[in-house]
């Protein structure tokens, strides 16, 4: 019964069995993975300098590259840089110790969560750009305003996370605690904390990328300097190679907080 | 009815009690849900165990086994009755009575040797001195090894270990044990069980074992309580008075068997009495 269709499988599997582990391989994959980056500059030069679009609007990598190197030269890269990770730092930092605390606190104390959730559920949808304009009013141009910002974006964020953590934290590891003789006080700091830990973890590094969303709209609203706005200043005068390059930056600033936290995060919560 | 075919347990020579508490279960009845979903999980159970005494609860799941020790725990209250220790009435947990549950549950942030060391520092000792506890029962239990090793990396039996380690020490004058090597494949629960005994011997400490396989209560217990569902109640009292140390040679002991047929009995007739219950109910 099973003859024929075995025999054919038989005859047919050899060929399709080696492409197949040829494509498997490490080292193919390797290469491949090594050719990525290049393979998607060279296109974008090849098709920027061909004439199928506007080399003005469209400027290829290596342009990009002059105006960045201009861009640095001048000393402007180097301000515009620090301005915009001080203002990621800072309000990343203020809205995840914040929203960390209070998470943790309306996660384990159901009076404070009736009380601060359903405000915080309202306010939370609201998206932090829709902000700017009543943050130019409240703070004017200066740095608070930009921190707001960004603190709004991530507190948020991050008070879900440990809200939440804590209260999924494994019903078998709190009971173990509690016949080990914890006392209700210590329960927090032992067991609920580290519990929540790896949601807060979560949390946390969802909002490395929203603190660069939340940049790029603070930046926009107004300010003197940061990699946003020199954006905005390069529209304004068709510096087409310093927009492109300032989303370079940014690309490249926010994949590497975010891998960075990410490195920081497998050690700090090395069990989950 | 049928209860207490067995009544003179014989206190096993040469295993005087150092530290075991006593433990009375008075009337104690838990009840859960309100109104029409009442359930009623144990129903008016009482026995006494003696320090130093090993007893086992085996029955059905669902029968109120897990209940009845979560309320010697003092994790779940009595509706009505009282569970009393030394005398002094449950109601809550406490470092005195250790406990080991089905899943280890060890702190997954914590080294083995932290977790052992856990009961000792939320009891003020200094993280010195709670080591040096930790390490001290980490060789009681064979994982002296390990102290550094994150729990996750052993395997199923050594995280049990570890779990009976961090129990005890604490220092409690009772373990109460939830279907503990439920989880181990044969081999590994054997060993365990010996384990087990042994460290009984040597701490003398009252143990309360609840399990649903009745050769691990016959190899382990100086006496079987059998627990019926439906409500969960006492229904049988088997005193094993097989000597110890046992090997587990002690399955082909003739007492070994007859207390086995005896109990198998029991569970065959309760089981068919539950489901006939549960028949009429649903009809």
């Amino acid at each position: 019964m099973s003859g024929p269709i075995e025999q054919t499988a038989g005859a047919e599997r050899p060929a399709p069995k080696r492409a197949a582990r040829f494509w498997q391989g490490e080292a193919v994959n390797r290469l491949v993975l090594a050719a990525s980056l290049p393979l998607f500059f060279g296109l974008w030069e090849i098709v920027s300098r061909s004439g199928i679009v506007n080399v003005i609007l469209f400027p290829p990598p290596s342009t990009v590259l002059g105006a960045l190197l201009d861009w640095l030269e001048s000393g402007q890269l180097l301000v515009d840089f620090g301005m915009s990770a001080s203002r990621v730092v800072v309000g990343f930092l203020v809205g995840a110790v914040l929203g960390a605390l209070v998470g943790i606190l309306t996660g384990r104390y159901r009076l404070l969560s009736s009380l601060l959730s359903p405000v915080f559920q309202l306010l939370r949808p609201i998206p932090p750009i829709a902000f700017v304009p009543i943050v130019i009013l409240w703070f004017g141009l200066g740095e608070t305003g930009k921190y707001f910002l960004v603190v709004w974006g991530v507190f948020f964020t991050v008070w879900i996370a440990a809200h939440l953590g804590v209260q999924r934290v494994d019903e078998k590891l709190i009971r173990a605690a509690r016949v080990l003789g914890t006392p209700e006080k210590r329960m927090l700091r032992e067991i609920l904390l580290p519990g929540a830990l790896p949601y807060i973890f979560v949390g946390l590094r969802t909002s490395v990328s929203i603190s660069f969303y939340t940049l790029v709209a603070a930046e926009l609203a107004g300010t003197f300097a940061g990699l946003a706005y020199r954006i905005d200043i390069a529209q304004q005068n068709l510096q087409m190679g310093q927009m492109m390059g300032g989303l370079v930056m940014l690309g490249v600033i926010s994949a590497a907080a975010d891998k960075l936290f990410a490195v920081f995060a497998e050690k700090a919560v090395w069990w989950s | 009815m049928m209860k207490d075919a067995t009544q003179n347990t014989p206190a096993p020579a040469g295993e005087t009690p150092a530290r075991g508490a006593a433990i009375s279960v008075d009337n104690v009845s838990i009840l859960f849900g309100i109104g029409e979903n009442t359930f009623v999980a144990v129903d008016r159970v009482s026995t006494e165990i003696a320090a130093g005494e090993f007893v086992c609860i085996v029955g059905p799941s669902g029968c109120g086994k897990s209940t009845l020790l979560n309320a010697i725990a003092g994790l779940e209250h009595a509706t009505s009755g009282a569970v009393r220790v030394d005398g002094a009435v449950v109601t809550g947990p406490a470092a005195q009575r250790g406990m080991v549950f089905q899943q280890p549950a060890l702190f997954p942030w914590k080294s083995v040797r932290e977790n052992v060391a856990y009961g000792p520092r939320m009891a003020g000792l200094s993280n010195d001195d709670a080591r040096q506890v930790a390490d001290g029962l980490l060789e009681m239990v064979g994982l002296a090894a390990f102290g550094d090793k994150r729990p996750q990396t052993l395997s199923g039996g050594m995280q049990q270990r570890v779990a009976i380690a961090r129990a005890l020490a604490n220092t409690p004058s009772i373990l109460l044990m939830d279907e503990p090597f439920g989880a181990l494949d044969a081999q590994t629960r054997a060993m365990m069980q010996e384990n087990l005994l042994q460290i009984w011997h040597q701490v003398g400490i009252t143990v309360v074992f609840v399990t649903h396989d009745i050769d691990e209560a016959i190899f382990l217990a100086d006496r079987i309580l059998v627990m019926s569902a439906g409500p969960g109640r006492f229904v049988q009292e088997i005193a094993v008075d097989i000597d110890r140390p046992r090997t587990p040679e002690i399955a082909v002991d003739p007492r070994y068997v007859d207390i086995k047929r005896q109990s198998l009995e029991i569970i065959r007739r309760e089981s068919t009495r539950a489901f006939e219950q549960q028949l009429k109910s649903v009809l």
